[in-house]
């Protein structure tokens, strides 16, 4: 797009002043959300922020690093669990819990992504399978661990004894999101960010140009577990109750659908697959059992129309209003 | 003893219907690259429409199912014009992407069509009527799939391996750009290798219905066991699908005998993971070494 | 980050598309000439044909009532939304039929992860909650239940009483239970096994299933192999009636019996020839066997032909509403939340077309706390006992 001359302008997030500018009414426009917008829609938001988080972490991992994961539901369960039972069971406060989730998540991220190294394509699909059914079995069939199908309540947010209410969560849930795209965006811009995308694009010529792919890759696994693993304690929190049920392979196709319809390999296209596909279902919930149709019909739409995503679609346009009228 | 085999009997009947789903994804992907998630809800739409075509217009069995494997190669020949090919551009996992929204749609049209209760289908074989070999059962019905689908694996040997149009599929799955230049009409050949997956996977549908009952969600767990039987057995190779969906059918039945029908799939996938970990390319794949 | 900008005037857009806010009336839900009401039902995916049917019925009943005038001149309108048995959706629907919709009552709403997902905001916000349709057994111990009624049984005192019947009267001495490994068989089992525990019979075995599992030859076999007199099925019609398939395939056939779930005509379409002399449970009268309940749906087929597929769940749908449509005609022409839960509360033995014997009051808000026993004869179901009471839990 622009034209670039230094490497300190790559390094810039935000360039120049209408780029600030935009920021700042975006930042603006989602402080005063919780006075724009309905109750219920906040809810939505907050359920939104946590798909962002998720997405983000899936796209690092599948857009960035070329390694598919049809799983992921089961990273994303394996956290939202760890926090609940952190919580529930250890009553330690929620921050700690959070944490916990992500860093649980993020060990069997590491753990997955060693059968990884050997593995690609159709092969990895199925092993990553493999990992979200077993999860689930797990959580369904241990139940002195995870409460089982009669699931398992956490504690209300709450800081200081004062029970956090829909648009404390919002903000709390925003600004982890936020969090989570600001360090994505700086983590691709890294020399570990390039590693990632070397190995995506030729392991083997990653490995010769001095990649170590036994550490990059299961560290892609691993930040992207962590990713889905502090999502998945955000909807343990958002929604106070949690059963196995609830992190099927029809989740991992759903997250994955985000970020291929969104965008594969950009930050903000998994921002914008997120919302759109959390909105969506929602939104469409009164066509009953036209749904999946048009639901379906849409995905396959916007694939076919724009394969590199919504994003890339957005690009198409910046680029047209750019040279326009030429 | 008769215990085992009876559950390896019952092992081998199921496991028959997962090689034939498996034969359909493994022959579309080794042509055309494409992990067609689509699979197994094109397999149900067949079923209905063989349902109907039974059901509503009163034709026999076998022209039923005749017409039901006709109309759902169209069906998946139609989806390759209309949106693969178009969207040619999109990445591998953008493709798959595709295929799990055409998955949504063919479900939701079944759904609205025919609803989502449970139905039977009308098969000529039954699955009461039942033969003994010493203390082991098998129904007429298993033993009827069992064949059929041997038949139908034979008879797809017999054509990629054995006729001009199987030649210029495995051309084209070795080198497209190659196979285009030598004057094949590569895009024919990916929509008749489309058609006749779908077909196949009509086949499996049909031949699965009388044991699963009938509704829009009956593929999900064949269909998932199809494809992990496909990687076990090596994504590109026919004989390996077959092999490993015997392989998988008995696996699974003596775990859940033996071991624990809770964690019975979760082992399957363990077992695959654990194979696929000592021979990446599965157990009779045969993946060209990359050259960089 | 300038991308991420533009990102977000799309949110900016999307929200002020969705803030469409609805003029505020004196009672929640309640005009002149209306009350609205909403519901939470798998209209897609794999559990859709459980809350068509419910909510098929609902709707139809509705129009029923609405044809004939409606109530005290007021109309109930149904907002009928699909969460695809997903509780993420359950709770974002709830919240919308409540903020957005505003709605009087929320009725219904299927499974129970479903129901523990939004039970803190029903009743936080104080919103009249209709029979939730999971296992009513939950509720016991359940603090601040003013606006929460429910007329649906438990399922663990329907295993105990299933089981009681099962030695007492049908001489069974060793018992197997081929189960839905969820909340719905795991209580189901519970009460078996109380059963059992009180009869002093035999628990041969247990064998659960995975709502997915199309293929049960090995849950089959197992079941054979405990040497059980009887197996009793917590299942849904697919899986119920692919069980007693398979067991018959393997020349298999213990005296059956089943939860009210499988008390469904289709039975006899999936099942065919084995399903007969299976020994099951009802909490309202099934079809076949009770005019008022085969008027109500000859009633519902005429509105809406499709709940031919599934008379079971379109009665069930009835048997939700009733008590909630009467409580509305004796509140009269002043609607309002107390005085619905007041006239709920006021009703003793109850009988509607389809449900019977509803009794709620102030400390009772288990509506329903008695079944029967019905058997399956010839494709069709006869009534066995007389209702068979149960101790109320809340």
């Amino acid at each position: 797009m622009e034209l670039r001359q230094r490497y300190e302008e790559d390094l810039y997030l935000v360039r120049g002043a209408l780029g600030w500018t935009a920021l700042l009414a975006l930042i603006a426009l989602l402080a005063l959300l919780p006075v724009l917008a309905p109750g219920y829609f906040l809810y939505t938001a907050s359920l939104i922020a946590a798909h962002i988080v998720i997405a983000v972490g899936l796209n690092l991992l599948v857009g960035y690093t070329g390694q598919i994961s049809l799983g992921h539901a089961g990273f994303v369960a394996v956290g939202a669990y760890a926090a609940g039972i952190l919580a529930a069971r250890l009553h330690l406060p929620w921050p700690a819990a959070m944490a916990g989730g992500g860093l649980v998540a993020a060990l069997f991220g590491f753990l997955v992504g060693i059968p990884a190294l050997r593995l690609t394509g159709p092969y990895l699909t199925i092993a990553t399978l493999g990992f979200g059914i077993a999860v689930n079995q797990v959580l369904t069939n241990w139940e002195a661990l995870s409460g089982g199908r009669s699931g398992l309540f956490l504690p209300k947010l709450a800081i200081a004894g004062t029970r956090l209410r829909d648009h404390h969560i919002y903000y709390l849930f925003a600004a982890i999101a936020a969090a989570g795209v600001w360090v994505a965006f700086n983590l691709v811009r890294s020399h570990i960010g390039r590693a990632f995308v070397a190995i995506r694009d030729s392991d083997i010529a990653a490995e010769v140009t001095g990649v170590n792919l036994t550490i990059y890759k299961t560290l892609a696994f691993a930040v992207s577990a962590f990713y889905a693993g502090l999502g998945g304690a955000m909807l343990a929190y958002l929604l106070g109750f949690l059963e196995p049920q609830m992190f099927t392979l029809f989740e991992s196709v759903y997250y994955l659908s985000m970020i291929v319809v969104g965008g594969l390999g950009t930050i903000p296209g998994s921002v914008l697959g997120a919302a759109l596909l959390t909105i969506l279902p929602q939104q469409l919930a009164g066509l009953k059992q036209f749904l999946p149709l048009v639901y379906g019909a849409t995905i396959v739409f916007v694939m076919a129309v724009e394969p590199w995503g919504l994003y890339g679609r957005w690009l198409r346009i910046k680029l047209w209003f750019k040279t326009w009228p030429f | 003893m008769a215990l085992l085999a009876q559950y390896v009997v019952g092992g081998l009947a199921v496991g028959s219907l997962y090689a034939l789903v498996a034969l359909g994804i493994v022959l579309l992907y080794r042509t055309s690259r494409i992990l067609n998630f689509a699979h197994g809800d094109l397999a149900t739409f067949g079923t209905f429409i063989a349902f109907a075509l039974i059901s509503t217009a009163h034709w026999p069995f076998a022209a039923a199912s005749a017409g039901s494997l006709l109309a759902t190669a169209l069906v998946g020949a139609a989806f390759f014009f209309l949106v693969i090919r178009p969207a040619k551009e999109a990445t591998l996992l953008g493709k798959i992407v595709i295929t799990l929204g055409l998955a949504l749609i063919l479900q939701g049209a079944t759904a609205v069509f025919w609803g989502t209760d449970t139905k039977t289908m009308p098969f000529p074989l039954s699955d009461t009527k039942v033969y003994r070999l010493g203390e082991v059962v098998i129904s007429q019905i298993s033993l009827g799939s069992f064949a059929v689908g041997l038949v139908l694996m034979a008879g797809l040997y017999v054509l990629v391996q054995r006729t001009r149009v199987g030649l210029a599929m495995r051309a084209v799955s070795q080198d497209m750009v190659a196979a285009q230049v030598l004057g094949i009409p590569v895009r024919r050949i990916f929509a008749l290798t489309w058609g006749l997956a779908s077909a196949l996977g009509a086949a499996a549908g049909i031949l699965l219905a009388p044991v699963t009952l009938l509704d829009p969600y009956m593929m999900l767990d064949p269909f998932l066991k199809g494809f992990a039987a496909a990687v076990l057995g090596g994504i590109d190779s026919m004989p390996g699908a077959a092999v490993g969906g015997l392989l998988l059918g008995v696996v699974e039945a003596l775990f859940g005998a033996y071991v624990s029908v809770k964690f019975k799939t979760t082992l399957a996938f363990l077992i695959i993971i654990a194979v696929l970990v000592i021979r990446p390319e599965g157990l009779l794949g045969r993946e060209y070494k990359r050259r960089v | 980050m300038r991308t991420a900008t533009r990102m977000g005037v799309l949110v900016a857009v999307l929200v002020l598309v969705a803030t469409v806010s609805v003029g505020v009336s004196q009672e929640r839900g309640i005009t002149d000439t209306e009350i609205v009401i909403g519901s939470s039902q798998p209209l897609s995916g794999p559990a859709a044909f459980w809350g068509q049917g419910v909510g098929g019925g609902m709707d139809a009943y509705l129009k029923w009532i609405n044809d004939a005038g409606g109530i005290n001149g007021r109309k109930i309108r149904l907002v009928l939304r699909d969460d695809g048995y997903l509780p993420t959706r359950a709770v974002a629907n709830v919240r919308e039929l409540v903020e957005r919709e505003r709605v009087f009552a929320i009725v219904s709403l299927i499974g129970s992860a479903n129901a523990f997902a939004v039970r803190d905001y029903i009743i936080e916000n104080q919103v009249l909650w209709m029979t939730p349709t999971a296992d009513a057994n939950m509720w016991a111990g359940f603090k601040n239940k003013k606006y929460l009624f429910v007329g649906y049984p438990g399922y663990v005192d329907e295993g105990r009483i299933l089981t009681t019947y099962a030695a007492k009267n049908e001489g069974v001495k060793s018992v197997a239970v081929f189960y839905q490994n969820d909340l719905y068989g795991q209580k189901g089992l519970l009460g078996i096994k109380r059963g059992i525990a009180d009869t002093k019979i035999k628990l041969a075995t247990a064998v659960p299933y995975e709502v997915t599992d199309r293929d049960l030859s090995g849950q089959a076999v197992k079941l054979r192999q405990s040497g059980a007199d009887a197996v009793m099925l917590y299942a849904t019609p697919t899986q119920g009636a692919l069980i007693v398939r398979e067991m018959a395939k393997i020349g298999f056939s213990p005296k059956l019996f089943a939860s009210f779930t499988l008390a469904d005509p289709v039975m006899f379409q999936l099942a065919g020839d084995a399903w007969n002399g299976v020994i099951l449970t009802a909490y309202f009268p099934v079809p076949g066997t009770d005019p008022k309940v085969d008027a109500m749906l000859d009633t519902l087929l005429k509105i809406n032909p499709q709940l031919r597929q599934s008379p079971f769940n379109a009665l069930a749908g009835v048997s939700f509403l009733e008590p909630f449509v009467e409580a509305i005609r004796r509140a009269g022409p002043n609607v309002t939340r107390d005085s619905v839960v007041r006239a709920l509360e006021s009703m003793r033995n109850w009988n509607g077309e389809v449900i019977r014997g509803i009794t709620f009051g102030p400390d009772r808000h288990q509506g329903l706390n008695r079944i029967y026993i019905i058997k399956s004869e010839n494709r069709q179901y006869k009534k066995l006992t007389d209702w068979i009471e149960y101790p109320v839990g809340f």
